[in-house]
């Protein structure tokens, strides 16, 4: 999310790059006020193709890559908030994120290589998802379904996205960006059921922050 | 959370219809690049003009294959075919080569193909964050070249 405009401030290095790159078909009708409302100073975009998730094979937002100098991931794909969020009040109440993985940021930025945070090698590729064939055919499916978007052939949008969460029934992304282009949205019963799937194939959403590791 | 958190029924289908493509072209889409072919041919699979390769994936033709960065393919008969005097370029028996997996609806003309695995191999081997290129909100291209010596967060998000 774009609450990481005082993180970056902070950081405050100029041989750190911060990318946010919002994950939304909605494109920037939805996504450019979002990122407005904190002045970002950082680089931002707005990827209606989900490119970044593809190149990095996230199956949810929010997930990162830390990069260093020589191109190498030092760590990634993980459940990767700048702070903690709370819709609604009282019982109500819907807490998410943390306050931890922003300090865990700044300590790399600050000492590199010699970081605690900085996953080992072996880590780092026992994290990055093995991409299957059926995985990348859901990538070109889903691009196929936005370009028919932006040409108004609504059959073929719905025929193509389905066919990509079918493909990659791991994709949160795939999912719940569908989702909220109807009057349920993203949080509605469907994301609940959605939960429970998950929960019943045994499968993450995404995988949880772990910075002792 | 409300019952609609994130909801953009509005957005559904936004746009108007229109052509994809002038009668008889060809549309190509790869890494977030739409490319419009005017010359294709069509049979098993799609068959390019060879000049359009590299506008595509970034391929070269050269004498040792099809070459991209330290890979080359050779060239056979399977990819480099003839039809009606003219020489053609098979992307798809390509696709097939390289394992890049594509969706193509054929009735529109338009091909859409995947990364091709062996871009990704580095990644999954060495942790070599991967090669991509996208383009941000001040019209700027950002690519992992951009990054050679300095740190990155790269983070996604979404409105949802």
């Amino acid at each position: 999310m774009p609450v990481w405009q005082h993180i970056y401030a902070e950081i405050n290095d100029p041989n750190f790059v911060l990318i946010s790159a919002a994950q939304d078909t909605g494109g920037e009708a939805v996504a450019g006020p979002i990122f407005d409302a904190t002045n970002p100073t950082y680089v931002q975009v707005v990827d209606e193709d989900h490119v970044i998730s593809s190149a990095f094979n996230f199956v949810n937002v929010p997930s990162a890559a830390w990069i260093d100098e020589e191109g190498r991931i030092v760590r990634i794909d993980e459940s990767t908030y700048a702070t903690t969020h709370q819709f609604g009040e009282g019982d109500a109440a819907f807490v998410f994120g943390n306050d931890i993985y922003a300090p865990a940021l700044q300590d790399w930025v600050k000492n590199g290589a010699s970081s605690k945070y900085v996953q080992s090698a072996d880590k780092v590729t026992d994290n990055i998802r093995q991409f299957t064939v059926d995985q990348l055919r859901a990538d070109a499916a889903f691009r196929l379904a936005n370009f028919f978007r932006a040409h108004g052939q609504v059959g073929k949008v719905e025929q193509y996205w389905k066919l990509a969460q079918s493909l990659n029934p791991d994709s949160v992304n795939f999912i719940r960006q569908d989702m909220t282009l109807t009057t349920e949205g993203s949080g509605g019963e469907s994301f609940f059921k959605l939960v429970g799937e998950f929960a019943n194939r045994g499968k993450e959403m995404s995988r949880p922050l772990d910075l002792s590791s | 959370m409300t019952e609609a958190f994130a909801a953009y029924p509005d957005l559904r289908h936004p746009f108007e219809e229109r052509p994809i493509h002038d009668a008889g072209q060809t549309t190509v889409l790869y890494q977030g690049n739409t490319i419009t072919l005017a010359e294709t041919a069509t049979g098993d699979g799609l068959l390019i003009r060879p000049t359009d390769l590299t506008q595509i994936n970034g391929f070269e033709l050269k004498p040792e294959g099809a070459c991209f960065d330290a890979m080359c393919i050779p060239l056979n008969d399977q990819l480099l075919v003839k039809r009606d005097g003219q020489e053609w370029f098979d992307l798809t028996a390509f696709a097939e080569l390289l394992e890049q997996p594509y969706v193509a609806d054929v009735d529109y003309r338009v091909w859409s193909f995947a990364e091709i695995p062996g871009k990704r191999s580095n990644m999954l081997a060495d942790g070599l964050a991967p090669d991509f290129e996208v383009t941000d909100r001040n019209g700027n291209v950002v690519c992992l070249a951009d990054l050679e010596g300095k740190k990155a967060l790269i983070v996604t998000w979404s409105s949802w």
